[in-house]
């Protein structure tokens, strides 16, 4: 099977961090935030699908409880709680996590990175952990500079490259390259940039907006 | 690391409508905040560079190693070689460029011919804190954690008083998940300056994540001692939130120790209402976060009580 995902971004600790949402399917996408060695942002959008909607909704859910010895600020907490009431009240559930490690050579996910996932798993049963590879983190790569893993038996486990479907991978590919080149990527908020500064929108909506401009059918270029 | 390939339309002095000065002066603004803003400093400083060189007198030897380390962090080693050059060219002996050429080394990942450089310089002067610390975040982005956190132990053996460096290592013990020595880092710090709310802060989270009854009454001090330093800490009011709901919850507290917890919170509670409502007046934007806002408090004390 195939995951559909609007991502959307949360904070992260080191490198960053996100949920990942599988969407009403409103023909807007939302964008991935990683930033990458030194203090570099770049963007990788991911639109939903237009056919496979979730229409689950979500409770507004609890705060995840802290998880002895796993180095989680008071912000990834929040920021989740947050996320949670908004997805309930946008019709979004939150399936999965992505993260960046700093080191762009090292795409393993960190002990925090499996104990978030590990909470998001269970509350949603085809929860996906993605890990971004620092070193396909380029506009002009050909493939998805992502790695992705799935709940095993308890672990979690590389899931098979080719079980793995993306659409809308090359549109994707385009609008983010577009965003970087425009500069528009420095619009991005994640929830840390938010808790530095509360007046900064987290559901990042004036991006969304822009980034629908340029996947309307009337722009010609795409 | 890759380049993004912007097509300039205008220049940066057509674009913002300034002249020659005002684009040095914003450099000079970023340098002594110490901002990482390194595409905006690659863009304003390289069109200084190129067209007004003449103008700028001593400052281009400080202008090019600023533009120089921004040029590394945009992947730009075409400006960055520029750069280095003509620092080499006017100071041919000197320690501080050939610094600039290790980091320029480590950005194109020739860790081997870097540590050389560092090497010839430590011969020279074994006092030079800059290149001992290159030397340890080529460790660093070696992934060799354990070898980064020995060298930085011994350095700080001898450069006690260096905060950057006790920060870093509170930094790369949090990464290995030593609680226990981060906070031991960041002890040290908040020793030193004891009027710095970030530190307290960053303590406050530490001693949150090691957890435990003991644990999370002393981050709740910590979070509210931030807060007394700056009162617009979000991180401190959340944290403040959390620890203290979540002391008022735990089965092993006294009834009055829940009872006082359970005011902090409900203190905390208010106050980050407060924030949020400030913060959203005026912009539709932010109804979204308010309301998540107010929603998530309602929530979490459900769960907390």
């Amino acid at each position: 099977g195939y995951v559909d995902w609007v991502l959307f971004l949360s904070s992260g600790h080191h490198g960053r961090g996100g949920a990942v949402l599988s969407g009403v399917c409103e023909d807007v996408p939302a964008l991935l935030s990683v930033s990458t060695v030194q203090h570099q942002r770049a963007a990788v959008v991911v639109q939903p699908d237009r056919w496979r909607c979730v229409r689950d909704r979500l409770r507004a859910a609890a705060s995840l409880p802290p998880a002895p010895g796993s180095h989680h600020s008071a912000g990834p907490h929040t920021g989740s709680a947050q996320v949670d009431v908004w997805c309930s009240q946008t019709q979004q559930r939150i399936v999965g996590y992505y993260q960046a490690n700093a080191c762009v050579s090292d795409s393993s996910p960190t002990p925090c990175a499996l104990k978030i996932a590990d909470k998001i798993s269970e509350q949603f049963d085809n929860a996906v952990l993605l890990m971004l590879d620092g070193s396909k983190m380029s506009p002009d790569y050909r493939v998805p500079p992502i790695v992705m893993y799935e709940r095993k038996d308890s672990r979690w486990m590389l899931k098979d490259k080719h079980t793995i479907m993306l659409r809308q991978w090359e549109e994707t590919r385009a609008i983010a390259t577009q965003l970087l080149e425009s500069g528009d990527h420095t619009l991005l908020v994640d929830f840390d940039s938010h808790l530095d500064d509360i007046t900064k929108d987290w559901t990042n909506q004036k991006l969304n907006t822009k980034i629908a401009e340029l996947t309307s059918p009337a722009n010609g270029s795409m | 690391p890759y380049v993004v390939k912007r097509e300039k339309m205008a220049s940066v002095s057509e674009m913002y409508d300034v002249g020659w000065e005002e684009m040095r002066d914003k450099l000079r603004k970023w340098r002594e905040d110490n901002y990482r803003n390194s595409e905006q400093i690659v863009d304003v400083g390289e069109e200084l560079i190129s067209e007004h060189s003449s103008k700028l007198g001593d400052d281009i030897w400080i202008i090019y190693e600023q533009v120089m380390i921004a040029a590394l962090d945009c992947s730009r080693d075409d400006l960055a070689l520029t750069c280095l050059q003509e620092l080499r060219k006017q100071f041919p002996d000197s320690h501080r460029v050939k610094r600039l050429s290790g980091m320029r080394l480590e950005a194109l990942e020739r860790y081997d011919e870097a540590n050389k450089h560092y090497d010839a310089i430590l011969q020279d002067d074994p006092t030079n804190t800059a290149a001992r610390k290159r030397k340890i975040s080529i460790l660093k982005a070696q992934g060799k954690s354990a070898e980064a956190i020995r060298e930085l132990n011994e350095y700080l053996e001898q450069f006690v008083g260096d905060q950057e460096a006790w920060h870093e290592l509170s930094e790369l013990y949090i990464n290995e998940h030593d609680y226990g020595k981060a906070a031991f880092c960041l002890e040290e710090l908040m020793m030193t300056n004891p009027h710095n709310h970030l530190y307290c802060e960053q303590y406050a989270e530490v001693k949150y994540t090691q957890g435990g009854l003991e644990n999370l009454e002393l981050s709740r001090k910590y979070f509210a001692q931030a807060l007394r330093l700056n009162n617009r800490n979000m991180r401190a009011l959340f944290g403040l939130y959390m620890s203290a709901s979540h002391i008022s919850a735990s089965p092993k507290v006294s009834a009055k120790v829940k009872k006082d917890n359970m005011k902090y919170a409900a203190w905390a509670a208010t106050q980050i209402n407060r924030a949020y409502k400030m913060a959203g007046r005026g912009t539709k934007e932010n109804k979204c976060s308010m309301k998540a806002v107010e929603e998530m408090l309602e929530s979490m004390q459900i769960t907390m009580s």
